[in-house]
């Protein structure tokens, strides 16, 4: 019996290329597994986006577009304009969705675009080295924060999941986290979801993905984890703030 | 007498509209910014009746990119925005022209820097033609010169970004967006191009095509930007277009771009009829620039006067085409009223000294 | 041989709707043509103008600083475009809100109360039609049938049953009742 096997939707034999303990592979794996069970592979277009989250072409067989940093839920609406008929994501650091192109990313919900945000939540800004970013938590030092993020001066972290259910063409929004079984399984129900209300053409569906970044956290992948549990759910709960399909 | 059974008189922002729909244009993406408002507004009822693709962007960083994902798949895409507004788009040009996408780009230009204002100039031949993006990469630009060539030029910037798969902008100006001509649209003139070898139509049967301006090798890089300046090299072998009156025997070549060439032709005739052989040269685009053709008229031209609504940019490319074998001055205005023939007629007399032309 | 005319008077006299119809009145006419309006800034202060480049050859440029003919339907058009007149050059007011004075004498004037007429004739809205039939009196290229033409292609579909009341006020400007 086979109990293991790489999802189709993945490259044959892609290098994996991210640190060790950092929850973007299994957020990738998630993706490309929902992609097999939904037949979608041969209909997605991609549109990635700069950070860690750039790679994903080299692990996802299916067609992407690269957009520059923060700009990618534009791109996916104009992928989605012109081919209606295509499955279309986007696949995101936090700073690019809710920093940077915090606008892009509310305005395709506010205009209940038929796409599917999906946006990794680290804290920090990884791939250029563990910088204050929009969803730095209280207190969290980073390399531009060395004293700790304190509210007078950085103000607070967005929570990116609440915000765009706030939205109304939002059809569902939720958040997950990666740093148990259980929460994986859920993480997975959510992203399904977020994928079929666009497949169903109800708007707008996102999933923010709390994850881990055990480089730019100097923490073991073990540590990390213990951290997503323990600072950062308190601050962003795991749940689903909008869900257009149990409205009917 | 002239026949107008197939013209209208129209505006040349509704001209660009219209011929970007008859070009087949699926989807367009736009800011507002005046003067060239009416395009959008044209657009969002033309594509709505046609059930192709309009948004009203939230800015233009999002419209530049959301022509970027249309196109991407394939699809002829176009936005259309103005000087200080594509501003905002220069880095996605950049990228655009990296992973080679027929991104069209309308600039009805207004004045600069800054918020400038809404009267037409010519500020922004830099801004196209050496681009505000990063980077080593070359946008195609056309420049009409009226109304007609609006929908002219609006046509062949689709057949060209499609066919070098290469940002192509047409550069036009406020007073070509306000001005009403009589204009005739025809058909779409070019020949369809397939682009299936590229664009991003689902990874059916074939592996996941990832389109990226993103390197990660050195030596891959540097062959990759290599490859994309032998396109441009080609691209300026053969789309490089132009236009000359009276070049042949003239002493003095007034150049111009855009609208500003009706001016320069008009203020060639006057020169003409007060006995100083004058000619015209008109660049139709700016990138590639008539380089090779400008040196050759150097060999019997003494002076090159460079007439432009701004500072000076054109002169730049006109003086490293001539290089140092004529004289190439100035005759400028920044912004506002367009420079009037009798005011262009005066600064070429001024330049060439009009006591060399006293006993005509 | 290229001439230019400035039609100019207050926002809602219906400025660029008589320099549509005067430009397309020129093409039917088989000349060359451009319209150019005023727009931003020129407009504060709630003037309107734009501006009829005609040509048999094509037209050379347009926002010239020198015009051949200049429509002045308020006192404000009067007093900021006389200067630009050319020598020779005519000046078209509507005296029923134009003093009649001539300050140049190198150019000439055509005053005709054009409010009036269209207030007589029940729509005061129609002083720029009035105005574009004083005008055809000195063109021979415009005639009652071009004019009528150029109308019927301005106006858009939901507006057509203005033509016979815009058509009306240009035959009160043909009727020659004040010139000078």
């Amino acid at each position: 019996m086979q109990v293991f096997k790489i999802p189709e939707s993945m490259k044959k034999g892609f290098k994996y290329t991210f640190c060790p303990g950092c929850d973007h592979g299994i957020a990738i794996r998630l993706i490309a597994e929902l992609l097999d069970e939904m037949g979608l592979q041969e209909k997605t277009i991609c549109a990635t986006s700069i950070g860690c989250s750039v790679f994903l072409y080299d692990f996802l067989n299916v067609d992407c577009i690269e957009a520059p940093h923060g700009r990618a839920m534009a791109e996916a609406t104009g992928v989605k304009r012109a081919r209606p008929d295509k499955f279309v994501f986007t696949y995101q650091g936090d700073g690019d969705f809710a920093s940077i192109g915090f606008a892009e990313s509310s305005h395709a919900a506010l205009r209940a675009e038929n796409l599917t945000g999906i946006c990794i939540n680290n804290t920090t800004y990884g791939m250029t080295g563990g910088q204050h970013g929009p969803t730095t938590l209280i207190g969290q030092k980073t390399t531009t924060s060395p004293m700790g993020r304190f509210k007078e001066t950085y103000g607070y972290p967005v929570r990116i999941a609440e915000h765009i259910a706030l939205c109304e063409g939002t059809a569902f929004s939720a958040r997950v986290a990666l740093d148990t079984v259980p929460h994986i399984n859920q993480a997975k129900k959510a992203l399904k979801k977020a994928i079929q209300v666009q497949l169903d053409g109800l708007g707008y569906g996102f999933v923010e993905i709390l994850s881990t970044c055990p480089t730019n956290w100097k923490m073991t992948p073990e540590e990390a984890h213990e951290r997503v549990k323990n600072e950062m759910i308190p601050v962003f709960p795991l749940g689903i703030f909008k869900d257009k399909t149990e409205d009917n | 007498m002239v026949s107008y059974s197939d013209k209208q008189l129209i505006k040349g922002n509704y001209a660009i509209a219209e011929a970007s729909v008859k070009a087949g244009c699926e989807c367009y993406f736009g800011y507002p910014i005046t003067p060239q408002t009416e395009i959008g507004e044209y657009l969002s009822q033309r594509m709505y009746d046609l059930k192709r693709g309009y948004v009203c962007a939230e800015s233009e960083l999002a419209a530049i990119n959301m022509v970027i994902g249309a196109v991407s798949t394939g699809a002829k895409a176009m936005t259309s925005s103005s000087s200080c507004a594509v501003a905002l788009m220069q880095e996605a040009l950049s990228y655009a022209c990296s992973d080679e996408l027929p991104v069209v780009l309308i600039n009805v230009m207004r004045a600069g820097p800054g918020l400038g204002y809404i009267y037409p100039a010519q500020g922004d031949y830099f801004q196209s033609v050496y681009g505000g993006g990063n980077g080593d990469y070359k946008l195609t630009v056309l420049a009409p010169s009226n109304v007609q060539e609006c929908i002219d030029l609006t046509y062949r910037a689709f057949y060209l970004a499609q066919k070098w798969r290469n940002p192509t902008m047409v550069l036009a100006d406020g007073l070509l967006g306000q001005m009403m001509e009589p204009a005739s649209f025809g058909e779409y003139p070019y020949p369809e191009v397939d682009n299936s070898s590229w664009a991003l139509t689902g990874a059916k049967g074939r592996e996941g095509r990832a389109i990226y301006s993103c390197a990660r090798d050195e030596d891959e890089h540097n062959a990759k930007i290599r490859r994309l300046f032998e396109k441009y090299d080609l691209i300026a072998k053969e789309e490089t277009t132009w236009e000359e009156f009276n070049t042949e025997d003239a002493d003095v070549v007034l150049v111009a771009f855009g609208s500003m060439t009706r001016n320069i032709k008009a203020a060639m005739k006057v020169l003409r009829s007060q006995g100083i052989k004058a000619g015209a040269f008109r660049p139709v685009t700016l990138s590639p620039f008539p380089t090779e053709r400008l040196n050759q008229l150097a060999d019997s031209v003494d002076k090159f006067v460079v007439v432009e609504m701004n500072m000076g940019q054109m002169i730049n490319d006109v003086k490293l085409a001539v290089n140092g074998k004529s004289d190439v001055k100035l005759v400028n205005r920044p912004v506002g009223e367009w420079l009037s023939v009798e005011e262009i007629v005066a600064g070429v007399k001024n330049i060439i000294g009009d006591k060399t032309y006293a006993s005509v | 041989m290229e001439k230019n005319y400035i039609i100019a008077g207050f926002g809602g006299q219906g400025v660029l709707f008589a320099g549509k119809v005067l430009a397309n009145a020129f093409m039917l006419a088989g000349k060359n043509v451009t319209w150019y309006p005023c727009y931003g800034a020129e407009m504060r202060g709630g003037t309107v103008n734009c501006e009829i480049v005609v040509s048999d050859d094509e037209v050379s440029s347009v926002h010239k600083q020198d015009v051949d003919c200049v429509i002045a339907l308020n006192q404000l058009s009067f007093d900021r475009f006389i200067s630009r007149i050319k020598k020779g050059g005519m000046l078209i007011c509507n005296s029923s809100l134009i003093e009649e004075i001539r300050p140049r004498e190198d150019i000439s004037y055509i005053f005709s109360p054009m409010t009036d007429k269209a207030v007589d004739s029940g729509n005061p809205k129609l002083t720029n039609m009035v105005s574009l039939g004083v005008l055809s009196n000195e063109e021979t290229a415009l005639n009652v049938e071009i004019l009528e033409k150029a109308i019927d292609i301005v106006l858009p579909e939901e507006r057509k049953k203005l033509a016979k009341s815009n058509m009306e006020a240009i035959m009160l400007g043909i009727d020659k009742l004040v010139t000078a």
